[in-house]
């Protein structure tokens, strides 16, 4: 249920994003081509709902391993080394995202003291989308260490 | 200590790790050893995604994922076919000429092969074309696509190098076109050496109708083109005018498109966008610590100091980039490449729209390489047979590729002639 939950809130994240993106870039187009001054928020905006759109798909990504590799030297690997390799991979990005994952807690209160320049809003909720985009990707990195584990 | 960051890298790659985290876990394990803070790991991946030419990146995959499921792909082919399909070896040449005109709306090579070859290999497998040879042709007309505008490696290239995104677009749009005349060409004189089949000629009504039937996605192209060189649109906005304007195409054109289906492209769209961005944020942070180690400088006096002839550069590079792109996704290349090599090309004076035009041909050349191209893996896997025996049957097309790729290292006007023209 929970896994189900999360996975729903990645994807409305993504789409609620991408929408919120189109929406803003439409608005400065049109805005471009009347006598409506283009407002200065808009490219702010479509800044920030890029940058959830790229964190929230992130852990999507991982989950349907959209992640390219090379495949030039796995084939070459005994098939014991390469079972090693199928657990030991998703172990050591875990690490990599997982100190992510903290640091970017430290860098959303960096953000903290920073407004952001046209919109005003706190730079900390901007910088929130790291910490998405790594606990995300860890989130899925564990399911498939569970799964390889089970497997 | 930048050898613990090649190192890492390098083990990380050959143990295939993803490219992105091969460059995360290469970063971090620099940071550790030096003693750097790691709050730059998010900070640095911020700023290299917080840049507004690259908000285009997933605008132009939507744009062509929904004219993707709103048929297009299957109107270009028949449309290809009404055209072509009468000349001896006439799937063969659909083939690449679909791949022509499909690569001003996919902008990628792989999802080329994969869109194109699930259709054309079997169907000309059919027909009595040589398993390898529909393979071969399918993968080597794929490497057209990131050369005709829109292209999302120009668009990195752009934003690697501050350089025009509608410039880069017109430079890669001849050298694209003559890829893929030449690709014709060779597809024709093999198809009448074996006397692959032809078609019954279509007759002009059946070609005006499969160009109407074509004409909405192709004018989206244009719409790109003349919105970006024109100054009436930003990239950005002209990839949202392209996702509007696939979305009234899909809708009430082609009626393919639904609300389901709409949710999905953009996901599967999105998913494909943030695995490319969490590559350009860890590279911008590979790059912060391969210019604080001062590497582009080093690298660049060691190759002038070898020789400053321009073209004897542009040759070691050429053999650089070619080496690296067959093995390597040609985005990841590029983010690691593209900013040392540019500081080399620029001290032998060549012209940066020039060199990334050069850089991006190189690289697109190895996803149809041996041993390990892409797309040729793309190809082989969707008609069952070894990468080995698509080689050989993509050796011609290869060559072809090559004599392209040197006219367009020695001749700068084949790249520069029309941004020139356009600019002035």
């Amino acid at each position: 249920m929970l896994h189900k939950n999360i996975g729903r809130v990645l994807k409305y994240g993504v789409l609620i994003s991408t929408w919120g993106l189109i929406s803003t870039v439409v608005i400065q187009i049109i805005c471009r081509f009347t006598p409506i001054a283009t407002p200065s928020w808009t490219e702010e905006a479509s800044r920030i709902f890029f940058i959830y759109a790229m964190a929230f798909a992130a852990g999507l990504a991982m989950k349907s391993n959209y992640y390219v590799h090379l495949d030039m030297f796995y084939s070459r690997f005994s098939k014991k080394f390469q079972h090693l390799l199928l657990m030991a991979i998703p172990i050591i990005s875990l690490v990599l995202f997982l100190i992510m994952a903290i640091y970017s807690m430290r860098f959303v209160m960096l953000g903290f003291a920073e407004k952001s320049p046209s919109m005003g809003f706190n730079m900390g909720v901007a910088f929130f989308s790291m910490f998405i985009m790594s606990v995300s990707i860890c989130y899925y990195l564990v399911i498939k260490i569970i799964k390889n584990f089970r497997k | 200590m930048i050898w613990v960051l090649v190192l890492v890298f390098v083990v990380c790659l050959v143990l295939r790790f993803p490219i992105a985290f091969s460059l995360g876990l290469a970063c971090l394990s620099y940071l550790l050893v030096k003693g750097i803070p790691l709050i730059i790991v998010p900070m640095k991946m911020y700023s290299g995604i917080d840049v507004f030419v690259l908000l285009s990146v997933p605008g132009f995959i939507m744009a062509g994922n929904l004219m993707n499921y709103g048929g297009l792909t299957e109107r270009i082919i028949s449309f290809c076919n009404h055209l072509l399909g009468h000349i001896r070896g006439g799937l063969s040449l659909v083939n690449i000429g679909a791949s022509m005109l499909f690569a001003g709306i996919s902008g990628t090579a792989i999802s080329d092969t994969a869109s194109m070859g699930s259709i054309m290999i079997p169907a000309m497998k059919k027909e009595g074309y040589d398993t390898g040879f529909s393979c071969a042709v399918t993968a080597a007309s794929s490497t057209v696509g990131p050369m005709i505008p829109p292209s999302v490696p120009m668009i990195i290239a752009a934003t690697l190098s501050g350089l025009s995104v509608g410039k880069l677009f017109l430079a890669g749009a001849l050298p694209g076109l003559l890829l893929g005349v030449g690709l014709l060409f060779t597809a024709y004189f093999i198809s009448k050496k074996k006397n692959y089949p032809k078609h019954e000629r279509s007759s002009l009504g059946q070609v005006v109708r499969g160009f109407i039937d074509t004409f909405w996605s192709l004018l989206m192209t244009f719409i790109i083109l003349y919105g970006i060189i024109g100054g009436i649109f930003t990239p950005t906005e002209a990839s949202i005018i392209a996702v509007l304007y696939a979305l009234i195409i899909g809708l009430f054109v082609y009626k393919k498109l639904n609300f389901k289906n709409i949710q999905v492209v953009i996901l599967d769209s999105m998913k494909t966008s943030a695995s490319l961005m969490v590559l350009v944020g860890f590279a911008n942070l590979f790059g912060y610590i391969l210019i604080t180690e001062q590497i582009p400088q080093t690298i660049s006096s060691e190759i002038l100091g070898f020789t400053t002839n321009k073209y004897v550069v542009l040759l070691l590079i050429n053999l650089l980039l070619i080496v690296v792109g067959t093995f390597m996704e040609t985005i990841a290349a590029l983010l690691i490449l593209f900013p040392i090599l540019l500081k080399v090309a620029l001290a032998v004076d060549v012209d940066p729209i020039h060199f990334a035009v050069i850089a991006v041909l190189n690289l697109i050349i190895g996803l149809t390489t041996p041993p390990v191209g892409v797309c040729l893996f793309v190809a082989s896997s969707i008609g069952k047979i070894s990468i080995g025996e698509v080689a050989k049957s993509g050796f011609p097309f290869l060559i072809v590729s090559f004599v392209v790729l040197i006219l367009v290292t020695l001749i700068p006007e084949i790249s520069l002639w029309l941004p020139n023209l356009f600019t002035e």
